[in-house]
């Protein structure tokens, strides 16, 4: 299929330019970079994450006056599915020692924890078990594994990474787990990629001062969750999975401990209430609430469930304000729409280009002004490609990487990129790419300690959906070690805690009936319903069509 | 959501209508092409995958979608093009819509697995062999690797398995999703990719050999050789952080892992 | 001339001494011998009954494996592997309908017309190797052992795929007699040794098993050989249940042939593998002093 002839006509564009640019390239000149006052400039008006414009404070709940996300901030200030009054309590459907809400890596991590520890467990996800992004991480988890590295350069690292925003006793469990989690992995016959001798392959990273980065093919992530969930199918004895059946909400007790949580069975629509002794949560990102109208790279079911319904309970988050972008994910062909292109191909020369060819930002800016000023050149400048579908494209020029390098390093050096673009009809190696920022990861979220404990006795939570770990910026790799580190602290510190002996009280949802009259009182109108669950991508003319759905939107108001 | 556009570009001076998020859109200009979606007919805009071309004609996926980005093996799909009596099998994230396909998702299919105790597993086939008798209904009909949308060499592994090699099942079969359309075509009724898991574990666990040097970084964890040294980076000043982070000595690019140590480093 | 060989799964699971004996051998011997690159089970498990195509394209795609790494012949050591194979290249060869549906059936495999040649280990010692050179080899010969040739029945049935003719074999007598050991004649050198039934009726299987070790004792065997890994199951690995039921008081020692030859050509236990066989092939080896 390849590009359309249209496009193929602007490539022409991009053609007519390169010889001059290879010409300064071969020179080592590049497009200036950008002095530290010039990138707070771009950064302040164009990073999502600057902009004064799609922020706001929120309004209620344990965060009141946060500057958020409007995204996020509309999310947290939202109603429950339910009408408190209309459910019952008294007869919950399931009890369990441990109730896991979430099943990506974080979750099921927690979920083989607990089981060790000998208390039962129910771990219910919204989609199958697995579908999830740490299904979908395939550069590597950190953890310092080698002679020449250690906890303490892991911490430093790690730290440095965040800018110093980073919450220390999470920094430095990481640093200190990071090895157990990997020896753990091995000991499940997790396939590492290794030397013959059996050491452990590492790589180095964007800011790493050692080799610390492991991995699993180009797939790490999925070889993670695949051992685990077959592991889990292996304890069907201790753990109970129940797919397609999100939380909604928390209960609590009447002392205020958490008490479990109301699942909702996609399928049949039926609601049920599980008890729990403790509870996890481990729901993952938001990438899909699509802040600012970004595509993202992360799973259909990312949608911020977790921290929606702990901030109801009056949970509080910590840098839960920044997202984090990928400066170039991919914006054409529309099948791979928000995929991630590696920082590699910028590293190995290729320049980023406006519609007309020419160059407008030095390529290996930091990731967040990068991103920024492609997003400049799109919105401000408006020098970007417009894809059939509808996308804004900027090209990323990677056949200068075969004319620097010599021919068939593109397939050397990128091949999993190289193929994918190949099945497409596109040759990389010969035609440029249309990139555009992509959400990424969720760097903020509920807040924690090193137990995994929150503000509420009995509830916990791990992974991707809590905040203070990678402070205000991930380092790529630490995310994954976060979900097995945090995960197995958490399964592991609530069936301790169920262990010492947790008696619930009355179970009861008033803390939805308080945070929804506080919502009145802020003067929050017509507050969506939340968690989403699922995004919905119908468009405008379907949507208009459904006339049951909008009948009923207009008798909730 | 909707982007502002500054009016000074004369480039782009008409509204564009601008896809946001995975929403897909028919821009002006753009053609629909006819799919059938379980045998009815929906009018969808080329180029893009069978997945958005569901969303675009209306269906909301409950099941049937997962990662979005071909690695969670939820959304395969089967498909017919007119004139063409084959069978083709796709992700639904992964493949672009043709003109006249008549598809169908098969977003799970039935498929039984043995429990198992990992730590009780010697890395024999013998053990395999038992826990999944029918594997030695395989009938080479080759099946399984014909619906991999991953294009795994299924047959490859089963054959690899029959014939006692787990190391080499392992391998074979490591990009495996497990979306289970093999299972789905299977004349012998295999589950190929349950099998295959249980191979790739035994082959991690215990036929690869261990990191020795992760088993001694265990120890010195276990025996609490950085509790201090953590502790005091959690209590120490900005300052004094940020002047260590700025004086770490980085590792060489060309060292091979395990020859580089610094000398008289205390941090180690 | 290239050759392949097609070792079959039990080959690498439960008869390691049938294969490493004889792989050991041909690279003793200078034979370039070497194994598909990819190969599948030959599905002999299966019944091979003529109208049931799907069977026979498990064997096919094996020889289309030959075919594609450019061999014009391929080598079993199983006789199983041996008659599975065998009889889908006749048919391959001989029956055009069924040719062009099972080409059909695998047409994202190169079409098979029956180009490769399917060889038991022993005649491509015979003809390819030669006698001779085998002899020539010979380090160790096994002065006088009197070995009873056990053919079974996949090697000799169907006529048609027989790997000689019936009434008229010798092609293990030569082969014995060429590493310096005695062939044994006896008259159930071609029975079936109960085969499968040792899983659904184990008495029945018993009972020829001893019937036929029996006759291997009568004529004055003092060791037997063969080359099916079912049959050494049936005979050895069950002897003593076989022995207790038709109060037979000798034991036999069972080998592989691939396993004498390794032996006579003087290669080591990691080449013999007795260590594979039972306690009683051992001794007897052990008390005419030969090197085990
Ligand atoms: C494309 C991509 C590449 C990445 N690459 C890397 C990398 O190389 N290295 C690295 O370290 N990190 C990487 N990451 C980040 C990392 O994969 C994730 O941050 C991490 O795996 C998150 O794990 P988790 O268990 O917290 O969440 P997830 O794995 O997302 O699991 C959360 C689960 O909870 C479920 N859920 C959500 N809401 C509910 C609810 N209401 N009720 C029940 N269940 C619910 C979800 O369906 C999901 O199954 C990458 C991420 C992406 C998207
Ligand atoms: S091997 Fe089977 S389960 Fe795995 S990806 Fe291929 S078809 Fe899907
Ligand atoms: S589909 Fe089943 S029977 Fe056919 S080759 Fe694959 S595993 Fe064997
Ligand atoms: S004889 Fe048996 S084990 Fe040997 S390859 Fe043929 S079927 Fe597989
Ligand atoms: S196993 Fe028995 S049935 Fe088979 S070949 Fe050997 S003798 Fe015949
Ligand atoms: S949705 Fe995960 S593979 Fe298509």
């Amino acid at each position: 299929m390849g590009y359309t002839p249209e496009m193929k006509e602007l490539i022409k564009r991009v053609e007519a330019t390169r010889p001059a640019r290879m010409e300064k390239a071969r020179r080592g000149e590049n497009f200036p970079a950008l002095s530290l006052e010039e990138r707070a400039v771009v950064l302040e008006k164009f990073h999502p994450d600057y902009q004064k414009e799609g922020r706001r404070p929120i309004r209620t709940g344990p965060d009141k006056g946060l500057v958020l996300p409007e995204e996020i901030a509309s999310m947290l200030e939202s109603r429950s599915m339910l009408r408190p009054e209309n459910v019952d309590l008294s007869n919950p459907d399931f009890e369990t020692d441990v109730l896991i809400v979430g099943g990506g890596g974080a979750g099921t991590s927690a979920a083989l924890l607990a089981a060790d520890a000998g208390v039962r467990v129910i771990m219910t996800t919204k989609l199958r078990h697995g579908d999830a992004n740490t299904m979908m991480a395939e550069g590597g988890i950190q953890a310092a594994v080698q002679e020449s590295d250690s906890p303490y350069y892991h911490y430093m690292d790690t730290i440095g990474g965040g800018h110093f925003t980073n919450q220390s006793d999470l920094v430095a469990a990481l640093a200190h787990d990071a090895p157990l989690s990997i020896a753990w992995l091995e000991s499940l016959g997790m396939m590492f990629n290794k030397f013959p001798d059996g050491r452990l392959i590492s790589r180095h990273f964007g800011g790493s001062s050692r080799k610390r980065m492991n991995s699993a093919g180009d797939m790490t992530g999925a070889e993670i969750m695949r051992v685990l969930r077959d592991e889990a199918r292996n304890r069907g004895d201790q753990i109970t999975i129940l797919e397609f059946c999100p939380a909604v909400e928390l209960i609590l007790d009447e002392d205020g401990k958490c008490a479990g949580a109301i699942l909702y069975n996609m399928e049949t629509r039926e609601f049920f209430i599980a008890k729990a002794k403790a509870t996890i949560i481990a729901t993952g990102g938001n990438g899909r609430l699509h802040i600012k109208g970004f595509a993202c790279t992360n799973h259909y079911g990312a949608t911020m469930d977790g921290v929606v319904m702990c901030y109801r309970a009056g949970v509080g988050s910590t840098c839960l304000f920044s997202t984090q972008y990928h400066p170039t994910g991919v914006a054409y062909p529309e099948q791979n729409v928000g995929l991630l292109i590696t920082e590699k191909v910028r590293g190995l020369g290729a320049h980023v280009l406006n519609i007309d060819g020419e160059q407008f930002c030095f390529p290996l800016e930091p990731r967040d002004v990068e991103s920024a000023e492609l997003i400049k050149e799109a919105l401000e400048v408006g020098k970007a490609v417009i894809t059939p579908t509808g996308r804004y494209g900027l090209w990323l020029d990677s056949p200068m990487i075969d004319l620097l390098h010599g021919e068939g390093t593109v397939r050397r050096e990128l091949p999993a990129k190289f193929i994918q673009f190949e099945r497409h009809g596109i040759d990389i190696s010969k035609e440029p790419m249309l990139v555009y920022p992509t959400l990424h990861y969720q760097n903020g979220g509920i807040a924690i300690n090193a137990d995994c404990e929150t503000t509420i006795p009995g509830l916990y939570s791990a992974g991707e959906c809590t905040g203070g770990l990678h402070g205000e910026n991930r380092l790529m790799g630490n995310s994954l070690q976060d979900v097995i580190t945090f995960g197995r602290r958490s399964g592991a510190a609530a069936a301790r805690y169920v262990n010492g002996g947790v008696e619930l009280k009355k179970l009861t949802l008033d803390h939805v009936v308080k945070y929804e009259k506080e919502l009145v009182e802020a003067g929050v109108e017509n507050p969506m319903v939340a968690p989403i669950l699922l995004p919905d991508y119908s468009t405008d003319e379907v949507a208009s069509r459904r006339l049951l759905e909008i009948q009923g939107k207009l008798e909730a108001e | 959501m909707s982007h502002h556009h500054d009016s000074k570009e004369p480039k782009q001076k008409k509204k564009v209508q601008v896809a946001t998020g995975d929403r897909a859109i028919l821009p002006e200009g753009a053609t629909t092409i006819p799919v059938y979606i379980m045998g009815k007919r929906y009018e969808v805009p080329e180029t893009l995958t069978i997945m958005k071309a569901m969303e675009y004609a209306g269906f909301k996926f409950l099941r049937g979608a997962g990662c979005r980005g071909g690695i969670c093996g939820a959304c395969p799909t089967v498909y017919r093009k007119p004139g063409d009596y084959k069978l083709h099998f796709g992700l639904a994230c992964q493949t672009v819509v043709e003109p006249d396909m008549y598809l169908a998702q098969i977003p799970f299919y039935p498929a039984n697995r043995a429990a198992y105790k990992i730590e009780d597993l010697e890395p024999n086939p013998e053990i395999i062999f038992s826990l999944y008798p029918e594997l030695f209904r395989c009938v080479a009909c080759n099946n399984c690797t014909k619906a991999c949308p991953m294009g795994v060499d299924v047959l490859g592994y089963i054959s690899a398995l029959k014939q006692g090699d787990i190391a080499r099942a392992a391998e074979i079969s490591f990009d495996c999703i497990q979306c289970g359309m093999c299972a789905s075509r299977c004349m012998g009724e295999l589950p190929q990719y349950h099998i295959a898991q249980l191979a790739r574990r035994m082959y991690g666990r215990a036929i690869m050999p261990r990191a020795r040097h992760l088993a001694k970084r265990v120890e010195e964890i276990e025996s609490g050789k950085y509790d201090e040294m953590l502790k005091s980076l959690q209590t120490m000043s900005h300052g004094e952080l940020e002047k260590r982070y700025k004086e770490r000595e980085r590792e060489p690019d060309m060292a091979p892992n395990g020859t580089w140590l610094p000398a008289n480093d205390p941090y180690l | 001339m290239k050759v392949s060989y097609y070792p079959g799964c039990t080959l690498k699971t439960k008869a390691k001494n049938l294969e490493d004996a004889a792989v050991a051998s041909m690279a003793a011997l200078g034979v370039d011998f070497e194994e598909l690159t990819r190969w599948n089970c030959c599905g002999a498990v299966h019944s091979l009954a003529d109208d049931d195509l799907i069977h026979q394209v498990a064997p096919v795609r094996d020889l289309v494996r030959a075919m594609e790494q450019g061999s014009d012949k391929v080598v079993t050591l199983c006789s199983m592997c041996y008659n599975t194979l065998a009889r889908a290249n006749l048919l391959m060869r001989q029956d055009e309908v069924k040719r062009k549906t099972i080409n059909d059936f695998m047409n994202e495999e190169k079409d098979y017309h029956g180009e490769v040649e399917v060889l038991h280990f022993l005649n491509f010692l015979r003809d390819q190797v030669g006698w001779d050179t085998v002899r020539n080899a010979v380090k160790v010969p096994l002065n006088g052992l009197k070995v009873a040739m056990y053919y079974g029945c996949t090697l000799m049935r169907p006529r048609n795929v027989a790997i000689e003719p019936i009434g008229d074999t010798r092609i293990m007598g030569e082969f014995l007699e060429a590493i310096g050991a005695a062939p044994v004649d006896f008259p159930e050198a071609t029975t079936c040794c109960g085969s499968y039934q040792i899983l659904a009726n184990p008495e029945a299987a018993h009972d020829v098993s001893g019937r036929i070790l029996e006759s291997a004792i009568r004529a004055g065997a003092e060791a037997m050989v063969l080359s099916c890994p079912l049959c050494e199951f049936n005979l050895s690995k069950k002897q003593p249940e076989v022995l207790k039921k038709n109060k037979i008081s000798r034991e036999v020692p069972v080998y592989y042939f691939t396993q004498l030859l390794a032996m006579a050509l003087g290669l080591g236990q990691e080449a013999c593998r007795f260590d594979l066989n039972s306690e009683c092939s051992v001794e007897l080896l052990k008390n005419k002093n030969f090197p085990v």
